[in-house]
């Protein structure tokens, strides 16, 4: 990479904002080349390639942020952005109560390149687009199937940090995924049922092992089963829920709750505070024992696995739930000072140039356990078990949540019966977490990406893994997905 | 208002160079078909929490996306770099996209000219508020709560946005669109107060009067809440609540769903939907509402009735369910007005001082889909969930998990306001009444 160009560029923001006097600035340059296929109902719908090149200053002045940023990548438009940052800082150190005092972070100078062994970018889009023609064919040739979808996505970012601090930092990275639904009707009624790889950044590989026809025949399958099967019977499970699930119910409720910028009050307005406050930290049971919920952004091909966040600080492994005790959580360099540690945990991410850098969710998971899938399953006399996503939400302290689920099975006595519909369960956070009596081993460890979290306002996405093996929790609240039934 | 900040705003794309791509474009392009969309943005957001600015931003962002179609193989390729080597790539790119791409049976070539209404979309004092204006605002929020010792959170914001359409065909629409947005989350210890407003003018975000009925809800439920039982509740649900049920329903009117049968208004056009007192309209033209001349497409955006007499009358049909179907296409209610016959007066109040006993919702929150067939939706109170008793206020009560259908929960409508201004933070805006509600399903509490 390292165009002279983007270096001209970056010591330029960075000469005009020292010389205004800044205690700190950085400047983040991008160039974002995303591919989206779409297929919708047997055609290829859309198929596009956006090519998003801009950057964006953020400056500390007097105590407070400034930034700005722009798309136009020119010799004239950098002194004017870097300008209206520095000016923008002096109008929030007006309203300023405490001055931001950033956690110190050694100078990294570094480039950073993801792991890909076929570029999704190189592949033919011939391949591409018949793998999808022909997934959609393998849905829709079920009987009782209506609808078909099927999908790729790829995402490549070349990306420059550079900060008065002497942090070089150049980035080459790679995210793609995949995924297909069918859709069936039935007595007035329908159900869909779905299929993706995770998003990982990885390169074409995980597409092509990925087997899309067989598993485009099987949703098929299970989607027309969904469609006809029982509604459930409201009342007390145990539940057994798979990785991909489980990744949902983490995000959500462990995730969120354990950013600390909610936790001081920033996201108050929008996607709201956290039950976990700082007085927690150490001794607030939000789990049963077998609740080890661990911070992960150095792990090969996940999502926030990018070498270091958008302050220039090292990606890093820690705790926030050991033991079912919460002790962690995801900082940036601002915050991290306000609870007394040293150093940011580097969780600072934007989801573009053109967006300033905020606290986000780390790449969690939920440690493996001893048991197997058949084991957590054999201990349960009435449950089910829930697989993939459906419905979810939760309030803005991040207690009480409902989540669905992508396809359910009723489980009698230590075995699956038969596809349930309409199941969702409610409960408040730490009371499910400790109704967790059994995690299964890491051999059923599966990851899965969001890539569309909404945090912030103007409102940005953000990008994390969470893995898991499958995991059972006892005497769940399931209601029916339907508003008519409990009249 | 201070003086502006910064000395050189920057200069967005006007109508001649916007007319100077297209020709660069179509003079260019070997396609059977290209159109190309333009839109080119400069605004800002003053964020502030525990009563200080945290986030501080603006950005300039212009974009050019451009189609191709060879028969009925298109691509799309999209840029952020108009300078005239970026574009042509960029085309040439859209290009070799399309020749790859399968011949999608549902392709239609771009419309041709149009006739657009003439909407006031732009407002000066919008484009020209930089962020000390929106900061002006934001020290006024925090300094009213400040007076009352209670905690601010909130967000300023304005843009102004240049959006630009042409085609081969002789399409060729270009508007200039401003918006200015306030919201404001009072924290007054365990409670909170929220308001919001969303206008063309940022003269009209009237933040003194809002900041203030968000302080009152704030005070109003500092005291201690108490806990009700789930169960069916009368509710009156405030505008902002209304919108949030109302959004879902407007999403789901899609005519292809429709027809493939996977819509839960499949089988309802041309039935009785909801109360036979309700109707729904898009107004474009409203001044209070955030209407444009066309679309994405460079359709006109026209008035249209949507919901007459609770009838079902309308579904958003894009160009080829429309063609498929002998009418005229119609994509978008971007701009919504439900109102009803007869309205119990223009303020919430209005149906506080006539409810024996029920619960004031000021907003929802999180509202998400859980049985696409029949639109079960649900979602959590926020923001000042309060008891009423004979026609008053009494408590404030712990925050309810929502169950329910809007197309249930709109045929159990026993009185509404006129239709006032709704803003949400997952939503545009609309103009809804405020309603009171039979039976509405809370199936949980959460723990504040």
């Amino acid at each position: 990479m390292s165009e002279p160009l983007w270096d001209e560029l970056a010591e330029l923001a960075l000469t005009r904002a020292r010389a205004a006097g800044v205690e700190y600035a950085d400047i983040r340059l991008l160039d974002t080349t995303t591919r989206t296929i779409h297929g919708e109902d047997r055609r290829i719908a859309h198929i596009g390639e956006t090519s998003d090149r801009g950057f964006g200053v953020r400056v500390l002045h007097r105590g407070a942020w400034g930034f700005a940023a722009s798309s136009i990548l020119s010799l004239e438009e950098i002194p004017r952005v870097a300008d209206l940052a520095v000016e923008i800082a002096k109008g929030s150190a007006s309203l300023a109560i405490e001055k931001v005092r950033l956690a110190p972070e050694p100078v990294h100078r570094d480039r950073v390149v993801t792991s890909c062994r076929l570029d999704p970018f190189a592949v033919p889009l011939e391949e591409q687009t018949s793998l999808l023609l022909n997934t959609m064919e393998a849905i829709q040739r079920h009987p009782g199937v209506v609808r078909s979808h099927a999908g790729l996505w790829a995402q490549r970012d070349r990306k420059l940090f550079v900060s008065t601090e002497g942090s070089h930092l150049e980035f080459s990275l790679l995210a793609i995924q995949g995924d297909c639904t069918a859709t069936a009707v039935h007595d007035g009624r329908f159900a869909s049922r779905s299929f993706n790889t995770p998003h990982l950044r990885m390169g074409y590989e995980l597409i092509r092992e990925a087997d899309f026809v067989r598993e485009g025949a099987r949703i098929a399958e299970q989607a027309v089963e969904k469609v006809r099967a029982p509604a459930v019977e409201p009342g007390r499970y145990d539940l057994v829920l798979d990785p991909e699930h489980l990744s949902l119910t983490m995000h959500e409720s462990c995730g969120h709750p354990s950013e600390l910028d909610r936790a001081l009050g920033y996201e108050a307005n929008y996607a709201g505070t956290s039950f976990l406050t700082p007085d927690k930290r150490g001794t607030y049971r939000y789990g049963s024992t077998h609740v080890n919920l661990v911070a992960d952004n150095t792990e090969p091909d996940t999502l926030a696995a990018t070498g270091y966040d958008d302050d220039g600080v090292t990606c890093q492994k820690w705790d926030i739930v050991r033991e079912g005790i919460f002790v962690g959580y995801c900082t940036n360099r601002e915050v991290a000072p306000k609870i007394k540690e040293e150093r940011s945990r580097g969780s600072n991410r934007a989801d573009s140039w053109g967006s300033v850098p905020m606290v986000r969710i780390a790449n969690i998971g939920l440690e493996p356990g001893t048991a197997t899938l058949d084991d957590l399953l054999a201990d349960v006399k009435r449950g089910i078990y829930i697989e993939g996503h459906g419905s979810y939400s939760i309030d803005q302290r991040r207690y009480n949540f409902q989540f669905g689920g992508d396809a359910f099975w009723l489980v009698e006595n230590g075995r699956r019966t038969h596809m349930l519909r309409d199941v969702v369960y409610h409960g408040i956070t730490p009371e499910f977490w400790g109704r967790c009596d059994g995690v299964a081993d890491r051999a059923h460890r599966r990851r899965y990406g969001f890539i569309t979290c909404g945090k912030g306002q103007p409102g940005q996405s953000g990008w994390m893994t969470h893995a898991a093996s499958h995991a059972r929790f006892r005497r769940v609240d399931v209601i029916t997905g339907q508003a008519k039934a409990e009249e | 208002m201070t003086s502006p900040i910064t000395p050189s705003w920057p200069k967005l794309t006007s109508r001649e160079e916007f007319g100077f791509l297209t020709d660069l474009v179509m003079s260019h392009s070997t396609g059977d078909h290209t159109f190309l969309s333009l839109r080119d943005s400069h605004g800002g957001t003053t964020r502030f929490a525990n009563n200080q600015v945290i986030q501080n931003v603006n950005q300039r962002r212009g974009t050019l996306a451009i189609t191709v179609a060879f028969g009925r193989q298109h691509g799309t390729a999209t840029t952020t770099d108009f300078t005239a080597g970026a574009v042509r790539e960029t085309l040439k790119q859209a290009e070799r996209l399309a020749r790859i791409s399968p011949e999608d049976p549902e392709y239609l070539p771009p419309v041709g000219a149009q006739s657009y209404l003439l909407l006031p979309t732009a407002r000066l004092e919008t484009s020209a508020a930089g962020p000390a204006r929106r900061l002006d605002y934001a020290r006024e929020a925090i300094g009213q709560c400040k007076m009352e010792n209670l905690n601010a959170a909130g967000t300023v914001s304005s843009t102004v946005a240049i959006v630009g359409v042409a085609a081969d065909t002789g399409l060729s629409a270009y508007e200039e669109r401003t918006e200015a947005r306030f919201s404001l989350t009072v924290q007054a210890g365990e409670a909170t107060g929220w308001s919001a407003a969303a206008h063309r003018s940022i003269d009209r975000l009237h933040v003194q009067e809002r900041t203030l009925a968000a302080i009152n809800k704030a005070k109003r439920g500092a005291d201690e809440p108490q806990e009700l039982p789930p169960g069916r509740y009368t509710v009156i649900l405030e505008p902002a609540a209304v919108a949030g049920l109302l959004s879902w329903m407007v999403w789901m009117l899609d005519a292809k769903s429709f027809y493939k049968g996977t819509s839960p208004f499949s089988g309802k056009l041309g039935t009785r939907i909801l109360d036979r007192r309700l109707s729904l309209v898009n107004q474009p033209d409203h001044a209070d509402l955030l209407g444009h001349g066309f679309t994405n497409e460079g359709l006109p955006v026209i008035g249209s009735g949507w919901i007459e007499a609770g009838v079902l009358r309308q579904l958003l049909h894009d160009r080829y369910t429309a063609q498929e179907h002998h009418i005229d296409p119609l994509t978008t209610l971007e701009s919504p007005c439900l109102s009803g016959e007869r309205p119990l007066g223009t303020r919430v109040d209005d149906l506080i001082r006539t409810t024996q006993r029920g619960i004031l919702v000021t907003n929802f929150w999180y509202i998400r889909p859980v049985n696409p067939s029949d639109l079960t939706l649900t979602g959590m109170t926020r923001d000042g969930t309060f008891l009423i008793e004979n026609g008053e206020v009494t408590s404030a009560i712990r925050n309810f998990r929502f169950h329910d259908s809007p197309l249930r929960a709109f045929n159990q409508v026993d009185a509404y306001t006129t239709p006032a201004e709704a803003v949400t933070s997952e939503t545009g805006k609309a103009l809804v009444p405020a309603m009171r509600l039979h039976d509405f399903n809370f199936s949980s509490v959460t723990r504040f």
